[in-house]
């Protein structure tokens, strides 16, 4: 019950600090820019944004909301009410999820007219979504100050950008695979050009044990860093 | 209600004790200030017994339980007004209070009635953005009590609040000690120390030299006395007399008899005079 309150909650603050309308106004900006590339590459532009959609959008909204949580004291506050590391973490995390499903059937509705795989781009957008909101934390939760957080940002961006460059170059190297972007672009893509079952479901389970641990990860820094540690 | 028994505490990487071996007790229905300057060991000590500092040596134990033995629902009994507002600045004075009371078990208390009482039931429907300090400082106040806590933590409850305003909340920490919650109250300013506590602690550089009642502190370090001010000629003469042996005295007698009085005062000392008697520190 207070998970759904804290989700209510969550939604109430990111609409009125105009969240929403920013991610209206990406979400279209993507369909129009899709709308100007040929159909030939459909195919393939289309799993990139939605698969940058949720990843990147999960990102920074994850450091806006919990920066601006942190500059208005709210979480301070937060921290000496019954709602738990956990179920703070989680309530923010289903909050931007759910922004990154909508988003991103939006978009694939609106620019594919071919059939994809509902299951498997519902599976794709969660997972990706889960672990890059969760991973903006952890880059949030050390920051006092917004220019703080822009620049820790970067390297820890890159860490995630590279090895899927670097996959998209080279995409026989099996090693790159496990790297959980790689494991959440694949199954979206898979989900408009065709993937095999058990890779399908090799991913998903990976990324779930990955996302699992990330969570315990984040609340351990969470109750570290923001509770005990007096960066509030 | 709170016993603290030989609290000792360091920042993680530091070696200095910020809290040196403190004791203190505070009953069920009592409001016990914590007093002393910036940097003496208040807000540390607010934040252990909180449970926002975990680390430290010696006991705390609040409701019949060691704070590090309480979970989550420690807080459902606890309410905590911090010295600066944190509160959602895009939403309204009545959401700020509604977003919170949803983490508790407990239905809150009526809201409408509690922003009525600190004059803000107008300005519910209102952003708090566009909110004055004190306006904050009071819906800060407020947030504390809707869960209806048991033990209530404030820190500095009249900082930025007009005289009238002031008033009010001191009035509602009175009410509500006769409603038999325990009240920890830390502040630098006396005056609301002196109004409010039935007993204050003075923190000094992590140690506490002292606990009493604030008029047992004044009855044993102050210097009562009277002060009057009389006309010699064209100017003005001030002379005072201790009130211990006031009716032995000559002088006052001989100064009302054949002096014109300008005015005539008892002296008292307040809790500031004893604090900086008994600690050698200002309260800053």
């Amino acid at each position: 019950m207070r998970i759904l309150n804290a989700l209510k909650s969550d939604v109430k603050f990111q609409f009125k600090q105009g969240f929403y309308f920013v991610y209206i106004i990406l979400t279209l900006l993507y369909m129009i820019v899709i709308g100007q590339i040929p159909n030939k590459f459909i195919n393939y532009v289309v799993p990139i944004v939605i698969f940058t959609d949720p990843s990147f959008i999960g990102f920074f909204f994850i450091g806006g909301i919990v920066m601006l949580e942190k500059i208005q004291g709210v979480l301070q506050y937060l921290v000496i009410t019954p709602l738990s590391p956990k179920e703070y973490l989680i309530s923010k995390t289903i909050s931007l999820t759910i922004l990154a499903e909508l988003a991103g059937f939006a978009i694939t509705l609106v620019t594919y007219k071919d059939s994809f795989n509902w299951i498997i781009l519902f599976l794709g957008i969660l997972l990706t979504s889960i672990f890059y909101t969760l991973y903006g934390f952890i880059v949030a939760s050390g920051c006092n100050t917004i220019n703080q957080y822009f620049v820790k940002m970067i390297p820890y961006l890159l860490i995630l950008i590279i090895p899927l460059l670097v996959y998209f170059s080279f995409p026989n190297i099996t090693v790159l695979k496990a790297m959980p972007p790689v494991s959440g672009f694949n199954l979206i893509y898979g989900a408009f050009n065709g993937i095999k079952l058990i890779e399908a479901l090799g991913y998903i389970a990976y990324m779930s044990v990955i996302n699992f641990f990330t969570l315990l990860i984040v609340e351990n820094i969470f109750i570290k860093n923001i509770i005990k540690g007096g960066a509030l | 209600m709170i016993k603290v028994t030989d609290l000792d505490f360091s920042y993680k990487g530091s070696k200095t004790k910020v809290i040196k071996g403190i004791n203190f007790h505070i009953k069920k229905g009592e409001i016990f200030g914590f007093l002393g300057p910036s940097g003496a060991g208040k807000t540390t000590t607010q934040r252990i017994i909180i449970g926002l500092l975990q680390e430290y040596e010696g006991s705390v134990e609040i409701m019949g339980k060691e704070r590090k033995a309480w979970g989550r629902e420690f807080y459902e009994r606890i309410g905590v007004a911090f010295d600066f507002p944190n509160l959602y600045l895009k939403l309204t004075a009545l959401e700020n209070l509604q977003l919170i009371s949803s983490y508790y078990k407990k239905k809150p208390q009526d809201m409408e009635s509690l922003l009525e009482r600190v004059g803000l039931l107008s300005d519910k429907d209102k952003k708090i953005d566009g909110f004055s300090k004190g306006m904050k400082m009071r819906l800060n106040f407020i947030r504390s009590l809707i869960h209806d806590p048991e033990i209530i933590f404030f820190d500095e409850p009249t900082s930025g609040l007009d005289p009238l305003n002031a008033k009010i909340i001191k009035e509602m920490i009175l009410e509500m000690k006769k409603e038999g919650k325990t009240i920890f109250l830390t502040t630098h300013n006396m005056t609301v120390a002196e109004q409010l506590c039935d007993r204050v602690a003075f923190i000094v550089e992590g140690k506490i030299p002292v606990i009493d009642s604030p008029k047992e502190l004044k009855v044993k370090y102050g210097n009562q006395s009277i002060k009057m001010e009389y006309y010699e000629g064209e100017f003005t003469r001030v002379e005072e007399f201790p009130i211990k042996g006031l009716k032995e005295n000559s002088r006052p007698r001989e100064i009302l008899k054949t002096k014109d009085i300008k005015t005539i005062h008892s002296q008292e000392a307040t809790l500031e005079d004893i604090f900086i008697k008994l600690t050698g520190r200002k309260l800053v």
